[in-house]
């Protein structure tokens, strides 16, 4: 295939790093090569039978490569592969394990907005955006995972009280609480099926409003 | 049950996908992926192609490795049990196989009896999540 002598160590750990079904592939330097190295990548649908070629990964000296575009399709699995080069010498082509996007992605916290009247909290909370082509229609996580919940922790800060609530829907009314006083909230994203959670955000705060009549 | 199923191939899937070193073909997705498929045939290809993996496919995935072998025979067991209600489901529902189901699942078995044995049910067991990722869609 007009290739050259391949005597290059390998690109080590290929693997697929997916945040929100952002999925880049990542690799290291071959062992004991400085700088210089430059490399190319190829990414093919398991099933299928041709690797296809990255265009925008061709002849780069950086170790990671955004192939979100073209592992967008999460009913399909990839593999993907990477091969060095250096003073006119290569390496083997070095490939991930099989990438299954709607399984091996990652899941970012949602973000919490609050508001809150003299005995209750109402809470609001907004799953991650997840990546899409600049011409793609936006996915919601629903639409992807439809077993998914929340999982809402709250914490009476004077107190140190916790409660831990499961919802499905995103919205939240917690009642019953102590006027003037400071909650700490804090929600993760819990999918049952396939088994995915995102961690706990940060602890998104509010005070419930004085009592008028006290 | 399901999640039983799912998390006890979670922790063999590197290691049999690994086994399998044939990425040009797929058991299940060949010539077309499952999701493909219309509700209304879920029963009748789910229902198939559990009573697929038991019969065919689970006998024939020993490895070298007693873990994965355990992890194995657990999955399988899990496999019978939700065949089990399955076939009730199967049999007080008559979900029937339509036309596309029936070439699909006909399909799936030659893909199957296209490779030597072995690595037809290694490659159909590395294909656990296709099918799960098909059956919890919904």
């Amino acid at each position: 295939s007009g290739e050259l002598y391949c005597s290059l160590p390998n690109p080590r750990n290929v693997h697929f790093e997916s945040v929100n079904m952002k999925n880049v592939l990542h690799w290291s330097a071959p062992e004991g090569t400085g700088d210089g190295v430059l490399y190319k990548v190829k990414y093919s649908v398991y099933g299928v039978g041709k690797w296809i070629r990255k265009p925008e990964c061709r002849n780069i000296n950086r170790t990671w490569c955004d192939l979100s575009n073209e592992t967008s399709d999460y009913e399909e699995q990839y593999y993907a592969s990477v091969k060095a080069f250096l003073s006119g010498m290569c390496s083997d082509w070095m490939e991930t394990t099989r990438f299954n996007p709607l399984t091996d992605t990652k899941i970012d916290p949602p973000t919490v907005s609050l508001s809150s009247t003299e005995r209750s909290i109402s809470i609001i909370l907004t799953a991650p955006e997840m990546w899409r082509s600049p011409e793609g229609e936006s996915l919601s996580l629903l639409q992807v995972y439809p077993g998914l919940q929340y999982n809402v922790s709250v914490l009476n800060k004077k107190t140190k009280k916790r409660w831990f609530f499961s919802i499905s829907n995103n919205t939240l009314v917690v009642p019953s609480l102590e006027p003037g006083t400071a909650y700490c909230v804090s929600a993760q994203i819990h999918v049952t099926t396939p088994l995915l959670h995102s961690g706990f955000s940060k602890e998104y705060c509010t005070d419930t409003l004085k009592d008028k009549t006290a | 049950s399901v999640t039983e199923i799912r998390s006890g191939f979670n922790a063999i899937k590197a290691n049999i996908q690994a086994r399998d070193p044939i990425k040009t073909l797929s058991i299940l997705s060949y010539p077309h992926s499952l999701h493909k498929f219309k509700s209304s045939d879920r029963c009748c290809i789910t229902h198939h192609l559990f009573n697929f993996y038991v019969d065919k496919v689970f006998k024939h995935c020993k490895t070298e490795d007693s873990y994965v072998n355990r992890k194995i025979s657990s999955i399988a067991n899990s496999f019978l049990s939700v065949r089990r209600k399955l076939g009730q489901c199967h049999e007080q529902n008559q979900c029937m196989c339509g036309q596309e189901s029936t070439e699909k699942l006909d399909q799936i078995l030659v893909n199957y009896e296209g490779l030597n044995v072995t690595s037809a049910a290694i490659k159909s067991l590395g294909e656990l999540d296709i099918l799960l990722d098909w059956m919890e869609k919904s």
